[in-house]
C-alpha cells in the first residue's frame, strides 16, 4: 500500500522540518515495524499451533483442545505460552552455556529476519530488496546454524545426532530448493519479491491466473517438498524424530528456550509458505472489488493482504495434513531422495524453463508437454521398483 | 599443552574401549519407543548400529517367587500382570496348564467363552501393537484409529468381567460367570464395525509407499536363526514357518474353527507387520464362528474347594498374541506349586534383537524393536 | 518317529548318562547326568528337537535341577530333559552353541538359581540388578519383604493352637512388610 510509504515520508519530512536528526525518525519507524512483525509472528505462530492441534485432532477422530478460553479451546496456545514462560530455566551441567543460550536466539532471529522481504500486500513490504528471494533463502538457512549450536552445546548424544542429521538434511535440500526457485525468477527476470508478484498479474491463455505455478508446477512441487524438509516437518522430521532421538536437537531445552524453538518452527513454516505463495501462487493477486468509503488503493491492499494470508495458510494446512498422514523417512532414504530424485528434477526444470524462455511462448505448449512427459519418464525410471504386496495376497 | 593427535590415528577410549569413530548411545530405560523400561546400549558407527546390548529387568516383580508362595487360584491375578496388553491370553495359558496337570475337563460353553475372549484379546493386542508401531515410524494417526477400536474391545471386556485391563476372568475349571445378556449382540456389532476398519488401516499404513520403504528389508531374521533362537508367534510366522499352536497343537477347542495361519517369508519387519495385520482378520473369523456355535450350559466345572493338582510336572504352552506362552509347573500335591515358571514369548523374541539389529540404522532400530512387539511386564516378569 | 523310538535311540548312545526315563504321551522325559548333558542335548537336537522352548531351574533342597523343554516344528514329539546338579557347586555345560536362544534362558537360570553355565558367552545377571546378593528362587532364600503363603482359614486354627498372641501376627503376614525398626509407641 502506497499509503504507508507516503505516511513514512511525511513523518520524515515533518521531523526534518523541526530540525531533528534523521536517525530519530528512522529508529522510530524501525522499532514500530519490528514490533508489528514480531507481534504478527507470535500471534500467527500461536494460531498455527492451536490450528495444528485441531487439525491433527480431527484427522485422528478426536476433538483436540476444547476447554481453555471457551470456544474450541482457542486460548490453549496462550495458556501453553504462559506455562512455558513460568517454567524453571534449566541448563544442563555439562552444556556449553553460552552456545546453549545463544542457539534458540539464532534460530528465532534467523526466522524473524526472513520476514523482512515478505510482500504482504501491494506496497506493504518491510524492505523490497532487489535480491529479495536470495536474501530470504540465505537468511532462513541460518536456522541450521542455530540447530547445530543447540545440538552440540547440549552435551547429549541424541541432540548431537539430531544436529548432525539436521545439518546433512539442510545441506542436501537447500540445493534443489534454490534450483527450483530459479524457474520463476528466470521467467520474471527479477529477484525482488514485489516485482515477482507483479510479474504474475497477467493471465495464462486468458483464462488461468498468471501465477507461476502453472508453467512451473514441477518446480513448485520440488520446492514444496524441499520446504517440508527445510522446516523439519514430517515426513522429513528426522532431526527431531521423537521415536528415535527423543526430541533431537532440542532434547535438553525446556521452558522459554524450548518455546523459542517451537515458535521459530511455526514462523519458519510461514516463511516457506510465503515464499511459495510469492513465487508460485501469485502473492497478493486475487479477485477484489472496490470497497465503499475507502480509497481504491486501500481496498486493493486489504484484499491483497487477505489473499496472501489465505494462500499461505492453505499451504500450511497442506503441510499439517501431510504431517499427520505420512510416516517418517529414514535418514539414508531422505538423502537419496534429495540427491537422486529432487536434484535431477529441478535441474531438468531449469533447462526446460531456459529453453522455453529462449524459444518464446509459442514453444511452451510443445516443449512443456515433452518436458513433462520426459520428467515423468525419468521419475518412473529413477524410482526403485518397490515390492508391493497387497493384503490378501499369499506369498 | 597436550600433543595434538595426528590425523588418521584410531583413538581408543581408555575406559570404554570405544574408538573415536564409534559412539555408544544409551537408548532407554526412559525412551519413547522402547515400549516400557527397556534399555538398549547401541554401539554406533555414525548412524549404523554395530552392536546392541539389551538390559532388562527394570520391571522385575518376582513373579515366579510370588507364584511359589500362592495357591493355584491366587496366581491367576498375577498372570494378568505378565502381558498386561493380553491378560486374557495369559490367564488362558495359565489355567490351561493347571487343568492339564489335573486332567480337568471343563464345560463346553466355558471353552467357547475362553476362545471368544482370547481372540478378542488378540485383536486388541494387535491393535495396540499396530498403533504404537505407527508411532515408532512417525505415523501418529494410525495410533488413534487403533485405540478407537481397542476401546470398543475393552468395553466388551468390561461388560463381561467388570475390568478393562487386568481381567483375572479365567478360572481353573471354567469361567466364573456367563456372558451378560447384551454381550452377543454387542460383540457382533463390534465385529461388523471392525471389519471395514481394516482396509482403512491399509490405506494409511500398508499401501503407503513411505511406510513400505521403512519396513521392507529391515531387521531380517532368517528362518534358521528364528528357530535357533526359539522365536515364536508372528515373529516365527514372518520367517515363512507355518507354526501356530492353535493349529499345530490344538488346545481348548481351536480344532473346531476354520481359520488361516498367515505366513510371510520375507523375514523382515514388513513380514511381521503383514502377519499381525492378517491375524486380526483370522481372529475375527474365529470369534464369528465361536459366537455362532456357542452352546448353552454351565460355565464352571465341579471343582474342589482347594485346588491340589497331583504331584507331577508339566510344561504347557498356548498361543498368546506375542507367541508361545509356556507355563512350567511342578506340583508336589500341596495347594501351592512347588515350582512355577513362565516362558514368556516376548523374552525369547527380544533375545534375538541384537542379531536382527546388526548393520541397521538407528531409525531401523525403532522399527525392528517395534516389530518384535515386546511387553516389558512379560519380559521382566 | 514315536517317542519310544527316540528314547531307545538315546538310551543306545548314552545308556550310562540317562538315569531315569519315561514316556508320557508324546513327551520323552529324561534325567541326565550333568557331565554328559551337553552331548545328550546335541543328540536330541540332531534327532529333530530343533526348537528350545524353555530352560528352567528347580530347587529340590538336596540338589538343583536344570530342566530343558524341547520340541520340534516338524513332528509333535516333545522332550523334557532334567539335569540334576550339585547344590553347592552347580555347574552345567552351556547349550548356547546348540540352541542360540539358550543364552537368555541360561542367564535367567543363573540369575535366579545360581547355576553356572560353563562356556556361556555372557553369564551375567539378567533380571536382577548386577549387585544382588543370593539366588531368590532357591527354597532357602530369605527376604524380610517376602510374604509367605497362608492358607485361608488357617489364621483361626493357628490362633487356637498357639494362643492369643500368635493370631494377630499370622494375620499380619498378609500385610505389607513390617518396618525393621521397632515402632516408637
Amino acid at each position: 500500500m502506497m499509503i504507508f510509504a507516503t505516511l513514512v515520508e511525511r513523518f520524515y519530512a515533518a521531523l526534518a522540518a523541526w530540525g531533528i536528526p534523521w536517525i530519530v525518525p528512522t529508529l522510530v519507524v524501525m522499532v514500530i515495524v519490528v514490533s508489528v512483525v514480531l507481534a504478527y509472528i507470535s500471534v500467527a505462530a500461536m494460531f498455527m499451533i492451536w490450528w495444528e492441534r485441531k487439525i491433527s485432532a480431527h484427522i485422528q477422530v478426536r476433538y483436540g483442545p476444547m476447554r481453555v478460553g471457551g470456544w474450541h479451546g482457542w486460548a490453549q496456545s496462550i495458556a501453553d505460552g504462559i506455562k512455558l514462560l513460568l517454567k524453571e530455566d534449566l541448563i544442563p551441567t555439562g552444556a556449553d552455556k553460552v552456545v546453549f543460550v545463544l542457539a534458540p536466539m539464532v534460530v528465532f532471529g534467523a526466522t524473524v529476519a526472513a520476514y523482512v522481504t515478505i510482500p504482504w500486500a501491494p506496497g506493504l513490504i518491510v524492505r523490497d530488496l532487489n535480491i529479495g528471494i536470495l536474501y530470504m533463502v540465505s537468511i532462513s538457512s541460518l536456522v541450521v546454524v542455530g540447530i547445530i549450536m543447540a545440538g552440540w552445546s547440549s552435551n547429549n548424544k541424541y541432540a548431537t545426532l539430531g544436529a548432525l542429521r539436521s545439518a546433512a538434511q539442510a545441506v542436501s535440500y537447500e540445493v534443489p530448493l534454490v534450483l527450483s526457485l530459479l524457474g520463476p525468477v528466470m521467467i520474471a527476470g527479477t529477484m525482488s519479491m514485489g516485482k515477482l508478484v507483479e510479474a504474475q498479474s497477467g493471465r495464462w491463455f486468458g483464462v488461468l491466473p498468471g501465477w507461476f505455478v502453472f508453467p512451473q508446477i514441477v518446480a513448485f512441487l520440488t520446492y514444496f517438498t524441499c520446504a517440508l524438509a527445510e522446516c523439519n516437518r514430517l515426513p522429513f522430521d528426522i532431526p527431531e524424530a521423537e521415536s528415535e532421538l527423543v526430541a533431537g536437537f532440542h532434547v535438553e531445552y525446556s521452558g522459554m528456550r524450548f518455546a523459542m524453538f517451537f515458535l521459530a518452527e511455526y514462523a519458519n513454516m510461514f516463511v516457506v509458505s510465503a515464499i511459495a505463495t510469492t513465487l508460485f501462487l501469485g502473492g497478493w493477486h486475487g479477485p477484489w472489488i472496490p470497497l465503499p468509503g475507502l480509497p481504491r488503493e486501500v481496498a486493493h491492499g486489504l484484499f491483497g493482504l487477505v489473499w496472501f494470508q489465505v494462500k499461505c495458510y492453505f499451504l500450511i494446512f497442506v503441510m499439517m495434513w501431510l504431517r499427520w498422514t505420512l510416516a517418517r523417512l529414514r535418514v539414508d532414504q531422505l538423502m537419496g531422495f534429495a540427491w537422486k530424485v529432487l536434484l535431477p528434477i529441478s535441474f531438468a526444470n531449469l533447462i526446460v524453463t531456459g529453453l522455453v524462455l529462449i524459444l518464446g511462448k509459442h514453444a511452451l505448449l510443445y516443449v512443456g508437454g515433452i518436458a513433462i512427459l520426459l520428467l515423468v519418464a525419468i521419475l518412473l525410471a529413477a524410482r526403485p521398483a518397490a515390492r508391493t504386496v497387497r493384503v490378501g495376497e499369499r506369498t | 599443552m597436550e600433543k595434538p593427535i595426528p590425523i588418521g590415528t584410531t583413538v581408543v577410549m581408555e575406559r570404554t574401549g570405544e574408538t573415536m569413530e564409534e559412539m555408544y548411545v544409551n537408548m532407554g530405560p526412559q525412551h519413547p519407543s522402547t515400549h516400557g523400561v527397556l534399555r538398549l546400549m547401541l554401539k554406533l558407527d555414525g548412524e549404523y548400529i554395530i552392536d546392541c546390548i539389551p538390559y532388562i529387568g527394570y520391571l522385575h516383580r518376582c513373579h515366579e517367587k510370588i507364584g511359589e508362595n500362592r495357591n493355584y487360584t491366587q496366581i491367576i491375578p498375577y498372570t494378568d500382570r505378565l502381558d498386561y496388553l493380553a491378560s486374557m491370553s495369559m490367564n488362558f495359558g495359565y489355567v490351561l496348564a493347571v487343568e492339564r496337570l489335573m486332567g480337568q475337563k471343563i464345560p463346553e460353553r466355558a471353552e467357547y467363552m475362553r476362545v471368544i475372549l482370547a481372540e478378542l484379546q488378540r485383536i486388541a493386542s494387535h491393535l495396540i501393537w499396530l498403533g504404537t508401531f505407527g508411532l515408532d515410524l512417525g505415523n501418529f494417526t494410525i495410533f488413534m484409529y487403533c485405540f478407537r477400536e481397542r476401546e470398543m474391545v475393552l468395553d466388551l471386556f468390561e461388560s463381561v468381567t467388570g475390568q478393562r485391563l487386568n481381567y483375572s476372568f479365567y478360572r481353573i475349571g471354567g469361567m466364573p460367570m456367563d456372558f451378560p445378556d447384551t454381550f452377543l449382540t454387542d460383540c457382533q456389532a463390534f465385529l461388523a464395525w471392525f471389519k471395514p476398519r481394516l482396509p482403512e488401516y491399509d490405506a494409511i499404513m500398508t499401501d503407503n509407499i513411505l511406510f513400505q520403504k521403512r519396513v521392507q528389508g529391515v531387521g531380517i531374521s532368517p528362518p534358521q536363526v528364528a528357530v535357533e533362537y526359539g522365536l515364536s508367534g508372528p515373529m516365527l510366522r514372518a520367517c515363512g514357518i507355518k507354526w501356530d499352536l492353535r493349529r499345530n497343537e490344538p488346545y481348548s477347542i481351536y480344532d473346531r474353527f476354520e481359520f488361516d495361519i498367515p505366513v510371510f517369508d520375507t523375514c523382515d519387519v514388513w513380514a511381521r507387520y503383514m502377519v499381525r495385520r492378517r491375524e486380526m482378520e483370522e481372529s475375527v473369523k474365529i470369534v464369528e464362528q465361536a459366537l455362532a456355535q456357542l452352546p448353552p450350559g454351565e460355565v464352571m466345572a465341579k471343582m474342589p474347594k482347594t485346588i491340589k493338582p497331583p504331584a507331577g510336572q508339566i510344561y504347557s504352552r498356548a498361543e498368546s498374541p506375542r507367541g508361545e506362552i509356556g507355563f512350567y509347573i511342578v506340583s508336589d500335591g500341596s495347594p501351592k506349586p512347588y515350582r512355577y515358571k513362565v516362558r514368556s514369548p516376548a523374552y525369547v523374541n527380544l533375545s534375538a534383537l541384537p542379531e536382527m539389529l546388526k548393520g541397521c540404522l538407528v531409525a531401523d532400530c525403532v522399527a525392528v524393536l517395534g516389530s518384535v512387539d515386546i511387553v516389558l511386564g512379560e519380559v521382566d516378569r | 518317529m514315536t517317542p519310544e523310538e527316540i528314547l531307545e535311540q538315546l538310551k543306545q548312545k548314552f545308556g550310562d548318562a540317562i538315569t531315569e526315563s519315561e514316556v508320557k504321551g508324546v513327551e520323552v522325559r529324561l534325567t541326565v547326568k550333568p557331565e554328559q548333558s551337553w552331548e545328550v542335548c546335541r543328540l536330541v537336537r540332531d534327532i529333530g528337537f530343533e526348537y528350545l522352548n524353555c530352560i528352567s531351574g528347580a530347587d529340590w533342597m538336596t540338589h538343583l535341577e536344570v530342566v530343558y523343554d524341547l520340541s520340534s516344528l516338524q513332528h509333535p514329539n516333545k522332550a523334557h530333559l532334567r539335569v540334576p546338579v550339585d547344590r553347592d557347586n552347580p555347574v552345567v555345560r552351556t547349550v548356547t552353541d546348540i540352541w542360540r536362544g539358550a543364552n537368555w534362558h541360561e542367564r535367567e537360570c543363573y540369575d535366579l538359581f545360581g547355576v553356572r553355565f560353563d562356556g556361556h558367552p555372557d553369564l551375567r545377571r539378567i533380571l536382577l540388578p548386577e549387585d544382588w546378593a543370593g539366588y531368590p528362587l532357591r527354597k532357602d532364600y530369605t527376604d524380610e519383604r517376602l510374604v509367605p503363603y497362608t492358607d485361608y482359614g488357617m489364621e483361626e486354627k493357628v490362633a487356637k493352637a498357639e494362643g492369643e498372641k500368635a493370631a494377630p501376627k499370622e494375620a499380619r503376614s498378609l500385610q505389607p512388610p513390617t518396618p525393621t525398626k521397632p515402632a516408637t509407641a
